[in-house]
């Protein structure tokens, strides 16, 4: 739901993997999947890390 | 003097009340018989079904700087004079005469139990402070189309005092007062919405029946320099609770969010915590809830230094049907805790 | 493709020792129809019951409402896919009973939390204020109970219910297969390529159908479209007729679409009302709504793209299921339509909160797409709150809520929690108004 992030001003936003498993993916084996979550955790605080002056919609984490 | 009909007492500042400007915005309030300055546009508009019969003035410095004393000095001077109505202003874009007009018409209705309506500029404070309480006309930013406001005042008055029902805000050219109506139509959604796309297509004009939103934005806080000492907390809006919820979470409509220690956690388990939450399909986080909350890989990045610390407490709340109004709520809370925490960053997991 | 509808207008339901339609009266054999619908393997029992407009009645656990229709004179498979053998729906005569409907009630195991407020579920009071507001409350009411046999998962239980559902309205209405009917409606649209002939000058405006939501879990078997349960669809074209035939039975997460609504779908019949008149109905694209992004982005390009390069449309009314990810979908289509060149409007309930409007939040559209600017709504629902009075009698499981508070007593329920409260396609006469 990025798009509601976005429109409501959230100034730091991470296109995740879907609103039904926000960090996983049970299409993928686990070790994968927990891969995945860090690889999105990591780009969220590589976010934070980010000096922004406005809203950024960051590029979609992946393997 | 007798008065036929209508007896309205008529509010204004230092300014319109004709005392002066500036330099005398801190006179105390005072009332003359009779219309002043736009009264006579109000009583252009009554003719013969009322009168202006008197008109209290105050400096708007004075009202600003002892309100409840100003408030009943005004009712004081007013009620001698027995009025159906009392019209303030308008106030157009002055602030401080915004919410003094706002301020004695609320104090009319309440403590005198007499109708009362003003006018202002859309930006003046004194509309949402006020909007919800008293009938306030739309006005243009200086004062000017004084006729028309005037006229839609003592449209609006003339019908509070016969207790007539109100027409919608556009009508009769007052701010929404934050009153939602189902109302009946002729016309159901469908055939409506057939006749607004003929209307859209010839480029003819519609009167769309929901509004879109206008946000607010936030500066981004400043980024921090240092993660490996930094403390980041797990918030989410999914619904996250223990089991069988026995905190009675809300799965819709929330006004209150939770608090977890997650302290001796190194990772979230289906047997002690589920999602409860109305708007999206809960099994793939009851089965595994860090693919919600991501506290496993959160601990092993904390093990690992990448991040000082993992917040001791994670806030959960069910984001779904919850109005604006609760969301801010709940985020002002969450915010609170956060800062007492010490909490340098935080990652919200949304659903 | 021309579908005539053969109406029947039914003034009351009673059970009787033959099931039939004589003098405006079905009358129904309830063992017979018990029998048939215990063929199911996954219900143990089906129980039917009546509830008719004006009484103190209250019908509990509403699941879904479809209308009595069978198809006649060999002109095809009913509910086609879902009920009958695959074919295709939307030709020939169809028999229907109006003024009746069938109410599904779920008997099986709790409600999922997902699917309710409480035990109580949706609800249709015949009679008093929650009736005013639910068109299902002017209907002769046939409501059916399944019971799942032991074992029977939820999913399995779910379908049967919607099958028995099916296999009701397809009996009541062959009862009324042979008779004359009291009115004859005709639904006649020829192919596209025909379509505007003689109406050349006439804006062409088309019905953007979401017809799913992908936010819910899948229920495999679950017939949706021709008995499919599409949660991959990727948009396609159907025949308006198709839609009103029986081509489509809403998924059983139907937030505000019942299947009677479909039968019956305000769009489509508003669109051939005024079809060679001020407009020419070009068509009705359906949609899934998708809830990751990818997907979403797909959905909306395809869809606006047979809206503008196939069916020439000049504009497209837009409907949702649900809510939520599936706003997001409608609004990028309208945003993207309007970029192309085709106007959109979008039907969609109010979902503002009295606190909201006391914040200053004057809307809780969660868009401000600004091609998404046509908007009519259908109510606020979810805020307006209705004091409902104790009833003489339920139909349904009683509950006792933890407040204390029993299903036949007085309830204070959101509007969207009584069937045909709460509108997406369009088909109240009730508009939220800001004062």
């Amino acid at each position: 739901m990025t798009p509601i992030a976005v429109m409501v001003g959230s100034n730091r936003v991470i296109p995740a993997s879907g609103i039904v498993h926000p960090v996983g993916n049970p299409d993928l084996d686990p070790e994968e999947e927990k891969r995945l979550r860090r690889i999105i955790v990591e780009k969220a605080l590589e976010a934070l890390w980010t000096e922004l002056t406005e809203q950024k919609l960051f590029p979609r984490p992946t393997i | 003097m007798v008065s036929q009909g209508l007896r309205v007492v008529h509010y204004l500042n230092q300014f319109f009340g004709g005392i002066g400007g500036e330099e005398k915005a801190s006179e105390r309030p005072q009332v003359k018989d009779g219309l002043v300055g736009l009264g006579r546009a109000i009583q252009d508009v009554l003719k013969e079904r009322g009168e202006v019969v008197a008109t209290v003035i105050c400096g708007d410095n004075y009202f600003a700087e002892r309100t409840e004393e100003a408030v009943d000095e005004v009712l004081r001077m007013l009620t001698p004079y027995q009025p159906d109505i009392v019209i303030a202003g308008p106030a157009f874009n002055a602030g401080r005469y915004g919410v003094a007009c706002g301020e004695v018409c609320k104090a009319v209705q309440d403590k005198l139990g007499i109708p009362a309506v003003t006018g202002m500029y859309e930006e003046n404070p004194g509309v949402d402070l006020y909007k919800r309480d008293v009938y306030i006309v739309k006005t243009a930013e200086s004062a000017r189309g004084t006729a028309e406001v005037a006229s839609r005042m003592v449209n609006i008055a003339l019908k509070l005092v016969a207790k007539e029902e109100i027409g919608k805000p556009a009508e009769e050219g007052y701010f929404p007062r934050g009153i939602i109506r189902n109302e009946r139509v002729d016309k159901n959604a469908a055939e409506r919405a057939v006749s607004m796309v003929l209307a859209k297509i010839k480029g003819e004009p519609f009167a769309p029946e929901l509004e879109l939103p206008k946000f607010d934005r936030v500066k981004p806080p400043t980024a921090i320099k240092d993660l490996t000492s930094a403390r980041i907390a797990l918030v989410t809006d999914g619904g996250l609770v223990p089991k069988g919820n026995p905190d009675n979470m809300e799965s819709h409509k929330s006004t209150r969010f939770a608090t977890y220690d997650i302290r001796r956690l190194g990772s979230l388990s289906s047997k002690d915590f589920e999602a409860n939450h109305i708007g999206y399909n809960t099994g793939f986080v009851d089965q595994d809830p860090n693919r919600l909350v991501p506290l496993d890989v959160m601990r092993d990045l904390e093990k690992e230094g990448v991040i000082g610390k993992l917040h001791d407490k994670v806030y959960a709340t069910a984001g779904v049907g919850t109005g604006l109004d609760s969301s801010k709520k709940i985020g002002q809370g969450i915010a609170e805790q956060l800062k007492a925490g010490r909490v340098d960053g935080v990652i919200l997991t949304s659903t | 493709m021309r579908l005539e509808l053969d109406i029947l207008n039914i003034k009351d339901v009673q059970f009787a020792d033959k099931t039939e339609v004589s003098e405006g009266v079905l009358h129904i054999n309830r063992g017979e129809l018990q029998e048939l619908l215990q063929e199911d393997k996954r219900l143990s029992r089906v129980d039917i019951e009546l509830a008719h407009p004006g009484e103190s009645c209250r019908i509990l656990q509403v699941a879904d409402i479809i209308e009595p229709r069978a198809k006649t004179r060999g002109s095809g498979e009913d509910f086609p896919g879902a009920l009958g053998k695959v074919g295709t729906a939307g030709e020939g005569s169809t028999c229907v009973l109006r003024g009746v409907a069938v109410v599904l009630s779920n008997q099986g195991e709790a409600q999922e939390l997902a699917e309710a407020e409480d035990a109580i579920g949706y609800i249709i009071d015949m009679s008093g204020p929650g009736a005013e507001c639910s068109l299902y409350a002017k209907t002769h009411n046939v409501v059916v109970l399944p019971y799942p046999v032991d074992g029977a998962s939820h999913d399995d239980y779910k379908i049967a219910l919607k099958i028995a559902g099916l296999k009701t309205a397809v009996y009541l209405a062959q009862a009324g297969k042979e008779l004359k009917p009291d009115e004859v409606e005709v639904y006649d649209l020829p192919p596209l390529t025909e379509v505007s002939k003689g109406t050349e000058d006439l804006p062409k405006v088309g019905y953007i159908f979401q017809v799913y939501c992908t936010s819910f879990p899948a229920r495999s078997g679950e017939p949706v479209l021709y008995g499919d349960n599409i949660r991959l669809l990727l948009p396609t074209i159907i025949h308006p007729n198709e839609v009103l035939d029986g081509a489509i039975v809403t998924p059983y997460e139907c937030r505000g679409t019942e299947t009677y609504v479909v039968q019956n779908h305000p769009v489509i019949t508003e669109l051939y009302r005024k079809h060679g008149k001020e407009l020419c109905f070009v068509g009705v694209i359906i949609t899934v709504s998708r809830i990751t992004e990818p997907e979403r982005e797909r959905s909306v390009a395809m869809a606006s793209s047979l809206a503008k390069s196939f069916l020439g449309a000049d504009g497209v009314i837009i409907t949702k299921a649900s809510s939520g990810a599936p706003d997001i979908d409608a609004a990028q289509t309208a945003q993207r339509c309007e970029e192309l060149g085709v106007k959109a409007v979008l039907i969609m309930f109010d979902g503002s909160s009295p606190a909201d409007l006391a914040s200053g939040m004057e809307s809780s559209v969660v868009f401000n797409l600004p091609g998404a600017n046509a908007i009519v709504n259908t109510g606020n629902h979810f805020w307006h709150i209705l004091d409902l009075p104790a009833v003489e009698r339920t139909i349904g499981k009683p509950v006792i809520l933890p407040s204390g508070v029993s299903s036949d007593g007085k309830l204070r329920k959101g509007l969207n929690w009584i069937k045909g409260g709460l509108d997406q396609e369009g088909h109240s006469k009730i508009m939220s108004v800001r004062y």
